[in-house]
């Protein structure tokens, strides 16, 4: 352990680079609702912060103390805005602060304040480059991490007319669905991606945008049809573009049906088969054919529409009877 | 080994036993949240029916020791900054306390009022994070107050009408995956303005019912582990929509109670995990809305006792399930 390293395992009360300030100790009053149980070094920590935020005080040291608190609590959320604040006062390295970060991001990813931090960090150095790659090194820890995801639509969004920024992004959706196509927070990033941001330039043809994102998403729905999140996400493409449910008939009706021994393997991009051991029929299918029976409004569909509300209800998805068992009776009340 | 039924005086006593933690290091890291925790704490107490039996004066006194005279709200322990969060809390325990008279109303409501974005959301405090939980926090408190007409209600509801996701739910902020929380902060703040318009109802009371996994408990999002505060979070929004008879209440129930620990008390986010106040708050609340036997009703906009938010003239058109004879 080098001299620094031995330094930081003082208490501040033992550092005589801060034996100029007076410590202030917590609030007194001990109540069964809130007792005071501290560990030393926490109350050291805490002590000489009250007493730095008390004179205002904006220093390199400041930086250190707020450092080793947040290490400490990196949800203590009045440590990172003195720390911020402080940061710009100096108008020390956010460039370094950022490296710092990339630290403890890493060790605190479900706290929101690391995250907000990097926000303000960013949009003042207007660097967003570098963060992608790091968003995806966040991503192979906790793949599915809300904050980290909700960062990269906020960093999209901020450099909405970066085109450099953008550029990959397909690309980069495309392969985590690839990684973990049950991945839901993929796909609603692919929605955001394509659907979510305005008309990026090259993607004018929205027909074509939409003919690609039908196919990427049924081919997933092949290789894994029991997955909501693939089947959300085409009818969120059929929604957005105000296309009929009805488009998929061919594609959807195979995923209803057990599985078919003589299925021959074929190559149909429009209407990819499911995959071999797939575990059919599947029940996203079936709620989507029903939808696009109910949606036809006549007498003999809505009946379709009701066998399969009946097959969910009773066989395929029991825990959701209630459910299905509403979408009956509202269904026959509209056909009578 | 499940339990069949919730055993109340156990949880009670979980909660009285809260501040007498041995683990120094985790009452430390949750500082920042210990405004939140007295508010669980009281909110589970009274859905169990015993709201006596935290001490009303020292709660009031601790709550007013996180007031933050310099920026007029509460912050979540001593000395820290004042946030929505707390602010929230602070206010929602006030209330069920019956001493809003403690408060400085004017300079509460200039607090929450200033932290209106631009663009409708709120940020919780000056750091600036904006998050659809802190506009709930607002439209919730200022609610409370009487004081609506200080925030920019248009504006709010707008923001939460971009939050709308192709599935029919809300994220935490424009972009972001719908997510059961957020959902649930979102549809709640729309409740209170009067705007559940804004909610696609059919798409979302859906995927609200998706989120139902064979064991019984509930989700926050497609393919996410089943957890207890999602109790809370989903049934609430479909109480606020009308659709609370769409979840199997059986299944729910017995995955709640299995999440209780039957020698400390408390309920944990799901069965053989370490509980905490959080859980046992929302896993109450979620009983109490299905209907289950033996609790007090729950105002699920507010996640306050239900009476108390009808006698304030703030009651909404919600609906629960029937209280089951025990």
């Amino acid at each position: 352990m080098n001299t620094e390293q031995k330094q930081e395992k003082l208490l501040f009360a033992e550092r005589p680079e801060w034996s100029d300030v007076d410590p202030i100790p917590q609030y007194e009053t001990s109540t069964p609702i809130a007792p005071i149980l501290y560990t030393p070094q926490y109350k050291d920590a805490t002590d000489y912060f009250r007493a730095i935020v008390k004179s205002g005080e904006r220093s390199e040291r400041v930086l250190q103390l707020t450092e080793e608190l947040i290490r400490l609590n990196p949800a203590h959320y009045t440590a990172w805005q003195y720390r911020y604040e402080t940061l710009l006062a100096l108008s020390s390295s956010l460039q370094t602060e950022l490296e710092l970060m990339n630290e403890l991001a890493i060790k605190y990813l479900k706290t929101y304040q690391v995250w907000h931090h990097r926000r303000l960090l960013i949009t003042l150095l207007r660097t967003p480059q570098p963060e992608l790659q790091f968003i995806e090194t966040c991503l192979r820890v906790d793949s599915k991490n809300y904050h980290t995801w909700s960062y990269r639509q906020w960093l999209l969004s901020h450099f909405v007319d970066d085109d450099d920024l953008w550029r990959g992004e397909l690309e980069f959706i495309e392969n985590v669905i690839g990684d973990d196509v049950r991945n839901n927070s993929a796909w609603h990033h692919r929605y955001f991606v394509v659907f979510g941001c305005g008309v990026r330039s090259g993607s004018e043809d929205r027909a074509r945008i939409v003919r690609r994102e039908l196919i990427f998403t049924k081919q997933n729905i092949s290789l894994a049809p029991n997955n909501p999140s693939a089947w959300n996400y085409l009818r969120g493409i059929l929604d957005y573009n105000r296309l009929p449910y009805s488009l998929c008939t061919r594609f959807v009706k195979p995923y209803t049906l057990p599985l078919d021994p003589n299925t021959v393997d074929i190559v149909d991009l429009e209407n990819p088969p499911p995959s071999r051991g797939a575990e059919l029929p599947c029940v996203y299918a079936i709620e989507f054919l029903a939808d696009i029976h109910e949606k036809a409004g006549d007498k003999d569909n809505i009946l379709k529409g009701v066998d399969l509300w009946k097959s969910l209800a009773n066989e395929h998805d029991t825990i959701r009877k209630k459910y299905w068992e509403h979408r009956i009776r509202e269904a026959l009340q509209s056909a009578t | 080994m499940s339990i069949a039924t919730l055993n109340i005086p156990l949880h009670v006593k979980y909660i009285q036993n809260l501040g007498k933690s041995d683990d120094e290091l985790m009452y430390h890291l949750t500082a920042h949240l210990r405004l939140n925790a007295v508010y669980w704490g009281l909110a589970a107490l009274c859905v169990m029916g015993h709201k006596e039996a935290l001490d009303r004066g020292e709660m009031i006194d601790f709550v007013m020791s996180c007031w933050d005279d310099e920026a007029g709200g509460f912050g979540a322990h001593p000395d820290h900054d004042a946030h929505l969060l707390s602010t929230c809390s602070a206010i929602q325990i006030l209330v069920m306390q019956d001493a809003l008279d403690r408060l400085d109303i004017p300079r509460v409501v200039n607090f929450i009022a200033s932290l209106q974005q631009p663009s409708g959301v709120f940020a919780g405090d000056s750091f600036g994070e904006i998050d659809t939980r802190f506009l709930y926090c607002a439209v919730n408190s200022l609610s409370l107050l009487g004081q609506l007409d200080k925030m920019d209600v248009g504006k709010a509801v707008e923001y939460i009408r971009h939050c709308r996701n192709f599935d029919g739910g809300f994220g935490s902020r424009i972009g972001a995956e719908s997510h059961a929380a957020q959902v649930f902060v979102c549809v709640g703040s729309l409740a209170i303005l009067d705007r559940l318009d804004v909610c696609d109802a059919d798409t979302l009371s859906w995927w609200l019912s998706e989120r139902q996994m064979d064991s019984g408990g509930l989700n926050g999002r497609p393919q996410k582990l089943e957890d207890v505060c999602y109790s809370f979070w989903v049934l609430s929004a479909l109480s606020i929509l009308n659709k609370l008879e769409y979840i199997d209440s059986d299944k729910l129930i017995s995955f709640i109670l299995s999440a209780q620990d039957p020698e400390g008390g408390g309920i944990a986010d799901r069965p053989g995990d370490m509980v905490d106040v959080f859980h046992t708050c929302f896993g109450t609340a979620g009983l109490s809305l299905v209907g289950y036997p033996g609790l007090e009703d729950l105002d699920p906009v507010y996640c306050m006792p239900a009476k108390l938010i009808e006698k304030m003239g703030l009651r909404k058109g919600w609906k629960a399930l029937e209280r089951r004879s025990g």
